[in-house]
């Protein structure tokens, strides 16, 4: 059987970026773009898409990308096209700007239907900027689909999918019929590099680009203004850092010294 | 990624989309797998293991990138082998050695001047990083002037016997064979002399204070006898090492823009952070005159390059273009390792930082493939028609 997979892949602002171009801009609730740091995939997108490719290189298959964004870079969101994905779906618009993770999984659904034939649907398990992990089962909820989150290893057969969960003391096997949404998590090893035959290979694919209008979605329910959730304030925490050594006549003394110090300050 | 590139005057939208997603895989790459190599290489002199490294690279597609599809590359443009070039050499100069001697090079000689059979025998499994070629011109006595060579090529009836010494070999002795110049009847040819040639010693050479993670030696032949189809069939003349010359001189370029970004960016970080006479020393017009200093003559070099490569692939530069690029780029990836090191004052002499060892490999690129004189005078005589590489005493 030949696997069908969406692989949704989000352009963040790189999480390896020096802390100091990291700026928040408080009044407009906002982050914003360090200059000079080109954005890229999010890493657990990354991950899932390594999970499409593993499926399809035991399977075959398709693999379809879709990002949702503005200023969508190709050189960044087809960068899953150079290490193996097939096509690419930009729901590339201002519209889509600003979303809650309700939002973007109700425009990021409707995209989905729209491509029509899938088995499977990844994502990571969250995205690198706002760390919300929540628009996958978002996805899954809205198409009324199985989803199973935070995977390490999928392998498909039979109709069915089945998943190593991780855990948080170890994982656990679930069994799930497709069509399915999966998320995926760091554990499932990294993705694979580009190769420079993926990357010219990927010249020649135009990503297909749609609209709120193309995927059935009205201005006012994409992005910002299709927001269930508000934001009240966005801001900077500033981190204080205290180092207090503490000493003791042997290794053995300033162990307990420690122990007792960590007592009273009731982390033991 | 960790480095997000130097581009002051945003060249980035002067390259396509796959010339950019070439450069950003070869800096995650490199990141990833090669730079904590690095180092330990270096100091220890213990070159990196290309065996083991060059079929990752091969994998990636970096190494014969601009070959055509049928002989193992991509078919990738010459701005593409500037941007691996960039990016190798911000990591370290003996990886841009690798790639411009496979690529620029050996890959070059065979697949311009060499039959079809050695073509299929060699360029794709070197692309591959299976095999791994050298190429032998410099020798003890006749660097810049390698038309005065002594290595001798004599032909009989079933093949060539080669007798001479060659120098200053990148990857002599890890190497699966080597392309020689020799003087012939003919004029000068290209042999290809696989390992275990009998006459044929390939030997590696320490104690270098400079380029110390490449693996740099000698090539002896005595009565190395060859079939006569190990010849390059193309060409006879010294044309043909020289045309091979501009390929890796071009791509040297580019590196040594990789090196100088590094140097520059170790030394903004370094100077952002080191407080003296209570302030960051970026504070000081002294060391931000350094840093402007770096940052003009970076983007005019990147500029320089970038122009360089539109015109190679449009098949419009010439050698005179490459020497000016090589050597303006050389010189001031050596002057932008000497400010960075300096702007680290103390920390600038050790090897936990790059600029020490960039001002150290710089050296060996000042002076390979043309030293900066040479392209003085290639320029000179361009311009005025009057060579100036010769005078009787
Ligand atoms: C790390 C390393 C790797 C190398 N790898 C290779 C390789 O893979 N293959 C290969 O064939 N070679 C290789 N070389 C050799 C390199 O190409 C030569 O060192 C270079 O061509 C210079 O030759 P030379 O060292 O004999 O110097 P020389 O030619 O002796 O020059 C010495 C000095 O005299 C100057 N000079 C010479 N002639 C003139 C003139 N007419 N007018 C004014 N000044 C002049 C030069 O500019 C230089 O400053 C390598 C060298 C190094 C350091
Ligand atoms: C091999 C070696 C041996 C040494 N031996 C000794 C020793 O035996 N005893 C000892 O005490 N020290 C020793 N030193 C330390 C040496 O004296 C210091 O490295 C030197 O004083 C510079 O200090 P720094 O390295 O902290 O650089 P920094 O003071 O941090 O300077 C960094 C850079 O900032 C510039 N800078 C700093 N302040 C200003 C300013 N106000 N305006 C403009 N530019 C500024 C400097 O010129 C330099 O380029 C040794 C150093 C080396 C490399």
């Amino acid at each position: 059987m030949t696997v069908n997979i969406i692989v949704c892949v989000k352009q963040v602002i790189d999480p390896e970026a020096p802390p100091s171009s990291f700026k928040v801009d408080e009044a407009g609730k906002k982050v914003v773009p360090p200059s000079g740091v080109p954005p890229v995939i999010s890493p657990f997108d990354e991950n899932a898409v390594e999970a499409a490719l593993r499926v399809k290189d035991a399977q075959g298959g398709k693999i379809t990308v879709l990002s949702m964004g503005v200023n969508l870079l190709r050189e960044v969101v087809k960068k899953p096209l150079s290490m193996g994905a097939d096509e690419i779906v930009l729901l590339e618009d201002e519209a889509f700007t600003d979303g809650d993770s309700w939002s973007n999984a109700r425009a990021l659904a409707m995209a989905v239907k729209k491509i029509g034939e899938y088995d499977l649907i990844f994502c990571g398990r969250q995205a690198a900027d706002w760390d919300d992990g929540q628009v996958g089962s978002g996805i899954a909820e809205i198409l009324e689909l199985p989803c199973v989150t935070v995977a390490r290893k999928i392998d498909v057969a039979n109709g069915k999918a089945v998943v190593e969960r991780v855990t948080a003391d170890g994982y656990e096997v679930i069994e799930v019929s497709l069509p399915a949404l999966i998320t995926v998590s760091n554990e499932l090893g990294e993705a694979r590099y580009p190769t420079i035959k993926g990357i010219m290979a990927a010249k020649k694919i135009e990503p297909l680009v749609w609209t709120p209008a193309d995927i059935g979605l009205e201005p006012a329910q994409a992005g910002a203004a299709g927001r269930k959730m508000n934001l009240e304030k966005l801001y900077q925490p500033v981190h204080e850092g205290k180092c207090e050594i503490i000493e003791g006549e042997s290794p053995e003394e300033a162990g307990v010294n420690l122990a007792l110090k960590l007592r009273e300050a009731k982390l033991l | 990624m960790k480095f997000q590139g130097v581009d002051y005057y945003q060249i980035d939208e002067l390259l396509s989309e796959d010339e950019k997603m070439t450069r950003n895989l070869v800096r995650e790459f490199l990141e990833k797998e090669l730079e904590p190599l690095v180092v330990d290489a270096f100091h220890e002199e213990k070159p990196l293991d290309m065996r083991a490294l060059a079929p990752k690279m091969g994998e990636l597609g970096m190494i014969g990138a601009c070959l055509p599809e049928e002989y193992g590359g991509n078919g990738a443009n010459y701005v593409t082998f500037g941007l691996i070039c960039q990016e190798v050499e911000r990591v370290d100069s003996a990886l841009r050695s690798y790639i411009a001697v496979q690529f620029g090079l050996v890959s070059y000689a065979i697949f311009r001047y060499g039959s079809e059979e050695q073509k299929q025998k060699w360029l794709p499994s070197i692309a591959r990083g299976e095999k791994i070629g050298c190429f032998g011109l410099t020798e003890p006595n006749h660097g810049s002037d390698a038309g005065a060579m002594e290595t001798v090529a004599k032909k009989d009836a079933d093949g060539w016997v080669i007798n001479g010494t060659k120098q200053w070999i990148t990857e002599s002795s890890v190497a699966d064979f080597a392309v020689v110049w020799a003087k012939t009847d003919e004029g000068v040819r290209g042999f290809i002399v696989e390992r275990g040639t009998e006459g044929f010693s390939p030997t590696s050479q320490s104690r270098k204070g400079s380029m110390r993670a490449s693996d740099v030696g000698e090539l002896g032949f005595s009565d190395c006898r060859i079939p006569l189809e190990n010849a390059l069939p193309e060409v006879k003349g010294l044309s043909a090492p020289l045309s091979c010359l501009s390929q890796a001189r071009y791509g040297i370029s580019w590196g040594a823009i990789g090196m100088a970004m590094d140097c520059y960016e170790t030394a903004l970080n370094y100077a952002k952070e080191r407080e003296q006479f209570g302030a960051p020393i970026a504070a000081y017009q002294l060391v931000q005159e350094k840093l402007v200093t770096m940052l003009i003559e970076i983007t005019k070099a990147q500029l320089l390059s970038y122009r360089l490569g539109r015109l190679m692939d449009d098949g419009k530069a010439n050698y005179a273009q490459i020497s000016m690029a090589k050597k303006n780029n050389v010189s001031i990836a050596r002057m932008c390792a000497r400010l960075a090191r300096e702007t680290l004052g103390a920390n600038g002499i050790s090897l936990d930082y790059s600029p020490i060892r960039h001002m150290a490999n710089v050296e060996s690129v000042y002076t390979y493939e043309g030293t900066d004189d040479m392209h003085t005078l290639i320029l000179g005589q361009d311009i005025t028609g009057i060579p100036a590489f010769r005078r009787q005493l």
